[in-house]
């Protein structure tokens, strides 16, 4: 990772309670992302990692400490992009017209907003139901119908939370190695919040894993499988195993303390 | 719901229960009738199949006029009138002028009355749906609009305005204004908040946030309360005629009967079902489906 630039994002002393509430979410949480990088989030459910991505957002505050976003090169305005963990479509708008929402609100003029979107519905095997309203398709669809929605943007930074966690295993296998391209074409810089220790393997330059509520980092692995990477590869190398134990081992008393009544055995985080 | 402005039983807005969908909206199940019946096989059968229900409204209607043609001659004219008498009444009032004249003053009423209230509510129901300030500072003004007697209204319009077309269009904006804030304000709370965040997100401006998240999420309220304002307007304008003495279709009917003309007050009735199922085929139902496109059909 180059260092000598400034970071991207850096997350310094960051806290946060939400109001009506007393017991803080995060504590005490400092990360440094560069421009470019792909940062995978893992931590047991409800430890705060939808949090992280909505303070990234701009969608809450921080109660404590500072975020710092820089702009894309050359401007204060960063095209940021955000995949829910939910389709979050728009009811009354049709599939394309939903994925040319961002481009939308950036100013995108309608004939390159049109074509945009039409192609990252290609991407995504849903440009054929362009069309239809989001009631018409099914959840994974409509997941995949979000997806289009932030990479027509071309973001500068891209917010991903279980973005692949609704769809069957084929599709997920297929939409990782398209997002690996896009991101690496775009150097577009990425977090990806997810429950798949290997999915974060596959994907991320390092992993952050999360502690259990509240969320502080626990540890930052580095993943030491190169840039451009095929994703069989991954699996393949044998650092991947020792790896993902290593991780499952991080994350096996965090997830015990999450939810008690998560057997020691087999939770659902470490079942991938 | 309780915890806002109190509704009241007089009120047919939609309640909390299903926040997707109000009373007369496309998802209310009790507009689902007779939808397998339609989707039965092609066919002869099936074209009957889609006459059948219109065909029983029109009987029970020939029905109804039939046995009032049977009764009308055991009663007085001024008690019952028979249907011809009132179709006659209906012919003659109308080569006169006079039918044209009076409905266009109370039209003129009403769809201005009814302009108003969509215009002003909507913005009003938002800003008071969104904003916790603007509902306590709104509260004292809607409970009185909604609670006191329309009686003490036109009495009032009358000691400030006179028999006067703005007398009637006051009381009946202050009359029914209510009614369509109240569902306004009710789609506005339950607009889901995660499509807001999403379009923060992708930096859409506040004003970008109403034109695509909040006004679409307010349509089948903004249509199922102005489907309810306008019965209560039209019940409101001819209240106000009748007791002014403004000029319109309430002034005619308290003339008529002042005279025992009842076949003239039967006719004005019907007029006015005839104008109210005008507008609700002709304006509401082709709204309603234009406005309502994405929406799930049962
Ligand atoms: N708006 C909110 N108000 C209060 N508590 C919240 C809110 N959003 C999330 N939480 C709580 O914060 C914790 C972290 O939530 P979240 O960030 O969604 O976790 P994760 O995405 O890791 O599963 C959870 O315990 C959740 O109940
Ligand atoms: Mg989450």
């Amino acid at each position: 990772m180059a260092t000598t630039s400034a970071p991207m994002i850096a997350f310094r002393d960051v806290g946060k309670t939400y109001p009506k509430t007393t017991a803080p979410v995060m504590t005490g949480v400092d990360l440094e992302i560069q421009r470019g990088e792909l940062v995978a989030l893992i931590g047991p459910s409800g430890c705060g990692k939808s949090t992280l991505l909505n303070l990234l957002a701009g969608l809450t505050d921080a109660t404590t400490g500072t975020i710092d976003v820089a702009g894309s090169a050359g401007t204060d305005e960063l095209r940021s992009a955000y995949v829910f963990q939910n389709p979050r479509l728009l009811p009354w708008r049709s599939v394309l017209r939903n994925v040319e929402f961002g481009l939308e609100q950036a100013g995108v003029p309608g004939a390159e907003r049109r074509r945009r979107a039409n192609e990252a519905l290609e991407l995504v095997h849903l440009h054929e139901h362009g069309d239809k309203y989001p009631h018409q398709l099914s959840g994974g669809m409509q997941q995949r119908a979000a997806l289009a929605r932030g990479l027509a943007l071309e973001p500068d930074l891209l917010l991903l939370d279980e973005p692949f966690g609704a769809l069957d295993a084929l599709t997920r296998g297929y939409l990782q190695e398209e997002l690996l391209s896009i991101v690496r074409r775009f150097g577009t810089t990425t977090l990806l919040v997810t429950h798949d220790i290997d999915e974060a393997l596959l994907l991320a330059d390092r992993i952050v894993v999360m502690s259990s509520r509240p969320a502080r980092i626990k540890r930052v692995v580095t993943v030491p499988f190169g840039r451009e990477r095929a994703l069989d590869s991954v699996l393949a190398h044998p650092q991947f195993v020792p790896l993902r134990h290593e991780i499952r081992e991080l994350l096996r008393p965090e997830v015990a303390a999450s939810d008690p009544t998560v057997e020691a055995g087999a939770p659902e985080v470490l079942s991938s | 719901m309780s915890t806002h402005i109190e509704a009241g039983g007089r009120l047919a807005h939609p309640d909390g229960g299903d926040p997707g969908g109000p009373a007369g909206s496309p998802r209310d199940p009790r507009r689902r009738g007779g939808r397998a019946a339609q989707s039965a096989p092609s066919g002869a059968r099936s074209r009957v199949r889609r006459w059948i229900r219109p065909a029983r409204v029109v009987l029970a209607a020939l029905v109804i006029l039939l046995a009032w043609n049977l009764a009308a001659p055991h009663y007085p004219g001024y008690v019952l009138p028979a249907p011809i008498d009132v179709w006659t009444s209906f012919t003659s009032t109308w080569s006169r002028g006079v039918w044209i004249e009076e409905v266009w003053a109370t039209l003129q009423h009403l769809l201005l009355a009814f302009g108003i209230v969509l215009v002003a509510g909507l913005p009003l129901g938002i800003v008071i749906g969104r904003s916790t300030i603007a509902e306590d500072l709104s509260r004292v003004v809607l409970v009185f609009l909604q609670t006191v007697p329309t009686i003490v209204l036109i009495a009032l319009a009358l000691v400030v305005a006179g028999a006067s077309t703005s007398s009637v269009v006051g009381v009946t904006v202050a009359g029914s204004i209510t009614y369509f804030l109240l569902n306004v304000i009710q789609g506005t709370r339950a607009i889901d908040q995660d499509l807001v965040d999403m379009a923060r997100a992708y930096r859409a401006s506040e004003g970008a946030i109403m034109r695509t998240v909040v006004l679409p999420a307010v349509v089948p309220y903004f249509l199922a309360g102005a489907r309810i304002t306008l019965g209560v307007a039209w019940q409101i304008t001819l209240f106000a005629e009748y007791l002014m003495g403004a000029e319109g279709i309430g002034f005619q009917v308290s003339s008529a009967i002042k005279l025992l003309d009842t076949k003239a007050v039967f006719m004005w009735g019907l007029s006015v079902v005839a104008m109210t199922l005008v507008l609700e085929y002709g304006a509401f139902r082709p709204a309603e489906r234009r406005l309502t496109r994405h929406v799930k059909k049962g």
